[in-house]
């Protein structure tokens, strides 16, 4: 007996959606097994981290907290990768725009008014560029690899931060910290729900995915963008140029990750400090894998990974799972939805004797 | 420059590049045959604590190196599957790989936090590791004896056996292999695994070799260094040597800077630590300028293999 | 020795159909021990389908293949080595980066030391003259010597009968007269030899003897000593031309579209370049160039398309504006539409909708563009137009290029530029795969385009097609286009012998001349 894969004609549309929601539920099942055998009680440790957020409603807003900086550089990487460009440098280019919008607010940190919070959004999204410019002219002049480029670049981010912080942006009144002023009123995002610690990131990046959503199915640009991906010999006789959409991509999913940044910046820390690189730009390849390359997908995937990273913080305080322990759920969700794909493009069949 | 302290620079340069080495060259291996892996650094990562947790549960490193293999091997099979039998993205099937393997280390790793374990006793007698001089030949971990020794191997694996010609003909052209009547996927799996061996010993370097405790994320992107290094060598065995301690060497001078003051101190230390990444990147820059890329990588990197029948 | 003996293959009434197609259809010949023996035919003659029937990569449906006198079944290619055949393929199968012996040895059914192997391929070469280093890496050879590569690992297995598919098409003419050597002296020693080609002088200069394909079947077995090139060139491509119905050639008087010594290099090891290349369509008329596949007519495509951009913008114009460095949505809105040969992944994406597919040529052409969005509603309208036009079999205008059979395709990809009413028509291949209704359909498309005084260049292998479709012709070979002619004055043997390389004989009448241009 023999397994054999044919193509479909067509990748199967049913399974393109249904496979995130298998993939979800296997990765549940999965969890608790592999977590039982390590000696942890697997079961809570599924309940807490993808059920917990979800019923108790005052975890709601933490959902919608970190959820928000997935989906905004989730639809950023999403839409490059559509093009078949992997950047996957995100966390350098969130880090690099959180950093320019504490550069624009220190230095306008004297001044007041409602305009000073897009200058600093403006400064997070050049930053967020700027990181990523590089990758993008050795990847259209030199044909040089944009995956391991973009990623070089995030630990030169880090180092960065480290450098602005210990160094000449350090706050004289903070006893030796190693963190910048507090930003002033005008810099801080402002809370859109009364009495919650929702800011103003949340509704930017649904925001964000609606109008990704609307460019990438109805513009010429979105067009483009899958042309050049599936096909780029087609896409050069339908006249797109491939280097004009990788720097478009590129210059966008890094903006988005800047802007992500300056929310974060202006938004729950309010200053910057050394714990601001937060994983989210690799958090949010998964976001990106997970919603299947669409923006709603992405604003889906991207509540689904802000529940297992609430989760964590639950299952940590309620049945001592250590933090860590999320990663391995986030990763064992993409091999399962890595492996489901095969349920989109292939047919697979049980061949009962191989043929002499 | 004084000869005590050139001397104690290429130890630690020797030991910095190590991991390094072990992980580029298996890795050089399995692109030899055709599949792109950015796994690697997972792969390290799952080393890394594997290794750790048996060296300090038995006390014996050479069992920590062994297991550490084995788990890099075992993980690397999780990515082998993926990409050569359900034909998934390799690059996405390598990310997650690593996301994997981050999780999994600091996840089995948090229980090992501030434990000390016991390193390698040197292979050779006092004399000659303490020797003011000849020290700068003995006074290494086996690790690093292993490593010089797995250039030699894999170059000669490559390019003198047959098992080798098939392996670099697979990675050269998988219709022609196939149709000749070799096993593409075999082939393909059997390189995988060797590149997950080799990551997972290279990662379990870093408590083994450099520190010898448990620190979360203690690769700090080696892994990556290592694809790059992959490239830098134009996949060549003994170029990758020389790039592997090329980088060691940056990274070795960040320490030394620091404790040499003066001039050194101009520059940022946060600076000396960005150098290995800057470092890469320039590489890439002048290895695509040097020559063409596609003449030295092996034709089909990266790309999935689906026999016609 | 009696005839039995002397002859090492006998092939008698082979039959071998696909869907849709009889791609032999009873074809018997024998070859003789040491016979250089040619099998001369157009593309689709069924020569390859043949030839993979005797290397045991098909198997016939019907007839038998005896060797060496005993009918044989040849159950795959190692069989077939076995048995002492040999073959070079056109298209190569070698590892780039590795050397010589490397790629030699990997080609070896049985095992042997390096250093045997080593010693074996120097003595094969030195017989045979071929000079090749071992130790050089493929992917630093000429295309003469990665031939002599896979001619080493065909000799190296002492074969009876050598199968060259094509062998001269990427050869120097040096290189050309040192494969002959070659080949004479394995023919001296005793080794037949199937030479498949529709080069004309090289089979007079070379060949024993000749069959020739048409059709799928045997239309003659000559000496090619004995004929002329003009002779062959007509059994080859037949004379059942004769029944054009044609309207007279017409008057054209304004140009729409001219190409000006056109020069380009070709890319990579197999790209060929075009040299010097110049002609001027009218408005009105239709240009074909005909050729064998491989001589620079994909160059041509993406160079006239602007896929590939040239560096002088003033060696393409049509309409008297200067093309040579625009884009290809730039010709487009200037009225230059275009078809490439490749369906899948060129001319249309295949994953996705048709309505898609239409969005990718004509979106700004049939205004479906209106401040960077795309109008859905226009695109649908215009891809149910092609659909019903041009009879598209489909579901709608919501299903994937890929779900369509390969002739529906076309009809779409086909439909989508005619009907977007270009100036400047330029198409490879317009019926590759299409049934005879279909093809015809989008012939009668292609000449009321032209009615509507569009100047049509296409560029096909099908000489029948451009026979029938064209009001002039241009051949090309090896990157050089020949003079435009009209298609009444020109004969089939001088565009045989264009096509087969045979320059310089444009000028001599015949009376087969005279049977082309009879209506």
């Amino acid at each position: 007996m023999q397994i054999r894969f044919e193509k479909k004609l067509e990748p199967s549309r049913k399974m393109l959606f249904a496979t995130p929601i298998l993939v979800v539920v296997l990765t549940m099942i999965l969890g608790a097994i592999v977590f039982s055998i390590l000696g942890y009680d697997g079961l809570g440790a599924v309940r807490e981290i993808f059920l917990t957020p979800l019923t108790n409603s005052l975890k709601w807003q933490d959902l919608a907290v970190k959820a928000a900086p997935l989906i905004i550089i989730g639809v950023g990487l999403s839409i490059g990768y559509r093009a078949n460009v992997w950047n996957i440098g995100a966390e350098g280019q969130y880090i690099a725009g959180g950093l320019a919008a504490t550069g624009m607010a220190l230095l306008t940190h004297n001044m007041s008014g409602w305009y000073l919070l897009p200058l600093m959004g403006v400064a997070g999204m050049l930053g967020g560029m700027a990181w990523v410019f590089l990758p993008a002219l050795l990847r259209t002049k030199l044909k040089v690899n944009e995956i391991l480029t973009s990623l070089m670049l995030t630990y030169v981010a880090i180092q960065l931060l480290n450098y602005l912080i210990f160094g000449p942006w350090k706050s004289p009144t903070a006893f030796g910290q190693p963190q910048t002023v507090l930003f002033n009123d005008w810099q801080i995002l402002p809370y859109i729900i009364k009495g919650t610690i929702v800011q103003a990131g949340a509704p930017i990046a649904v925001l964000i995915a609606i109008m990704a959503w609307i460019i990438m199915s109805k513009s010429v640009f979105g067009f483009q963008v899958r042309t050049v991906g599936s096909a780029p010999n087609a896409a050069r006789y339908g006249g797109f140029s491939e280097n004009k959409t990788i720097w478009l991509v590129l210059l966008i999913s890094g903006g988005l990750a800047g802007l992500a940044g300056m929310l974060e910046v202006a938004g729950p820390f309010n200053r910057m400090v050394p714990q601001f690189p937060t994983s989210y730009g690799f958090t949010a390849i998964i976001v990106a894998f997970l919603g299947r390359l669409h923006p709603i997908g992405v604003l889906i995937a991207g509540v689904v990974l802000a529940i297992t990273f609430v989760g964590g913080e639950i299952a940590q305080t309620t049945i001592g799972l250590p933090n860590a322990a999320v990663g391995l759920f986030q990763a064992m969700m993409l091999f399962l939805l890595l492996a489901g794909d095969v349920l989109v493009r292939y047919n697979i069949k049980i061949v009962r004797a191989r043929r002499a | 420059m004084n000869i005590d302290l050139t001397i104690a620079i290429i130890i630690t340069m020797v030991g910095a590049s190590t991991p390094l080495l072990l992980a580029a060259l298996g890795e050089l291996v399995v692109e030899k045959s055709g599949v792109l892996n950015l796994g690697v650094e997972g792969m390290m990562l799952t080393g890394a604590v594997v290794g750790f947790a048996v060296t300090y549960t038995t006390g014996n490193p050479w069992l920590g190196i062994l297991a550490a293999g084995f788990a890099g091997a075992c993980v690397s099979m999780i990515f082998a599957f993926l990409t050569l039998s359900l034909f998934a993205n390799q690059v996405a099937t390598g990310l997650a790989l690593t996301i994997f393997g981050a999780g999994f280390s600091a996840l089995f790793g948090q229980s090992f936090t501030g434990k000390p374990i016991k390193l390698f006793k040197s292979i050779f007698p006092d004399y000659l590791t303490e020797h003011p001089i000849l020290k700068v030949f003995f006074d290494h971990s086996p690790l690093v004896y292993f490593s010089l020794f797995m250039v030699f191997a894999v170059s000669y694996f490559l390019h003198k056996t047959r098992a080798g010609l098939v392996l670099r003909a697979v990675g050269e052209n998988d219709h022609s292999a196939h149709s000749i009547g070799y096993s593409v996927i075999k082939v393909r799996y059997g390189a995988v695994g060797f590149g997950g061996m080799m990551a997972g010993i290279g990662g379990a370097c870093f408590p083994l070799l450099l520190t010898p405790q448990w620190v979360e994320g203690l690769t700090g992107g080696r892994g990556w260094i290592a694809l790059a290094l992959v490239v830098f060598s134009a996949w060549k065995p003994t170029r990758l040597l020389a790039g592997a301690y090329l980088f060691g060497l940056i990274a070795t001078m960040e320490v030394y800077a620091k404790a040499a003051g003066g001039g050194f101190r101009i520059i940022p230390s946060e600076l000396w630590a960005s150098l290995p990444y800057l470092a890469t990147i320039l590489v890439l820059v002048l290895i695509s300028m040097r020559h063409k890329m596609s003449s030295s990588a092996p034709a089909c990197l990266g790309k999935p293999f689906i026999s016609s029948n | 020795m009696n005839n039995e003996q002397s002859l090492r293959l006998e092939l008698e009434g082979i039959v071998k159909a696909f869907p849709g197609v009889l791609a032999n259809d009873d074809i018997s010949f024998s070859i003789k021990k040491g016979e250089i023996h040619a099998l001369l035919g157009e593309n689709g003659a069924g020569k390859s389908t043949l030839v993979k029937m005797i290397y045991g990569i098909m198997k016939p449906d019907e007839g038998t293949i005896s060797w060496n006198g005993k009918p044989m079944n040849i159950a795959n290619p190692k069989a077939a080595r076995a048995l002492g055949i040999g073959m070079v393929f056109q298209h190569f199968s070698l590892f780039e980066a590795m050397t010589v012996l490397e790629n030699i040895a990997l080609g070896m059914d049985e095992k042997m030391s390096k250093k045997a192997l080593e010693e074996k391929v120097v003595n094969i070469m030195q017989k045979y003259g071929l000079s090749l280093d071992p130790k050089r890496i493929v992917s630093t050879l000429g295309v003469g010597e990665r031939q002599r590569i896979e001619i080493v690992r065909a000799l190296l297995l002492n074969p009876k009968l050598l199968i060259m598919d094509e062998p001269t098409s990427v050869l120097t003419p040096q290189e050309v007269a040192q494969l002959f050597n070659v080949l004479r002296q394995l023919s001296s020693d005793g080794c037949s030899i199937l030479y498949i080609s529709h080069k004309l002088d090289e089979i007079k200069e070379l060949c024993d003897s000749a069959t020739i394909l048409r059709g799928g079947k045997v239309v003659a077995t000559c000496d090619p000593k004995k004929e002329t090139a003009k002779t062959m060139a007509a059994m080859m491509i037949g004379t059942s031309l004769q029944a054009i119905n044609k309207v007279k050639s017409k008057e054209f008087s304004d140009i729409g579209f001219s190409v000006n010594n056109l020069s380009l290099r070709g890319a990579g090891d197999f790209g060929v370049s075009l040299k010097d290349i110049s002609f001027d369509v009218y408005r009105g008329e239709i240009l074909g160039i005909a050729g064998v596949a491989g001589n620079g007519q994909n160059e041509l495509q993406l160079v006239l398309s602007g896929e590939i951009l040239l560096k002088d913008k003033a060696k393409i114009t049509m309409n008297n504006i200067e093309i040579g460095k625009m884009s290809a949505k730039e010709r487009r809105k200037h009225g230059l539409c275009a078809v490439p040969e490749e369906r899948h992944g060129h001319a249309a994406v295949p994953e996705f909708s048709l309505n898609d597919n239409a969005i990718l040529t004509a979106r700004n052409r049939q205004n479906m563009v209106r401040a960077g969005m795309i109008n859905a509603k226009s695109a649908k309208q215009f891809t149910t137009k092609i659909i019903d036009e041009f009879n598209v079999m489909t579901t709608g205008h919501g299903a994937s290029a890929s779900s369509l059979s390969g002739g529906n395709l076309q009809k779409f990809i086909m439909g989508r530029e005619i009907l977007q009413v270009p100036d400047v028509l330029v198409v490879s291949q317009p019926t590759w795969g299409v049934d005879a209704g279909a093809a015809s359909a989008i012939h009668q498309a292609l000449i009321d385009l032209a009615k509507g005084g569009a100047a049509i260049v296409i560029i096909s292998q099908d000489l029948d097609e451009l026979l029938e479709l064209c009001d002039s012709l241009a051949i090309i070979n090896e990157g050089t286009l020949s003079q435009k002619q009209k298609v009444g004055v020109m004969s089939i043997e001088e565009i045989g012998l264009l096509m087969g390389g045979v320059h310089g004989e444009n000028s001599s009448v015949s009376s087969s001349q005279k049977e082309v241009m009879a209506q």
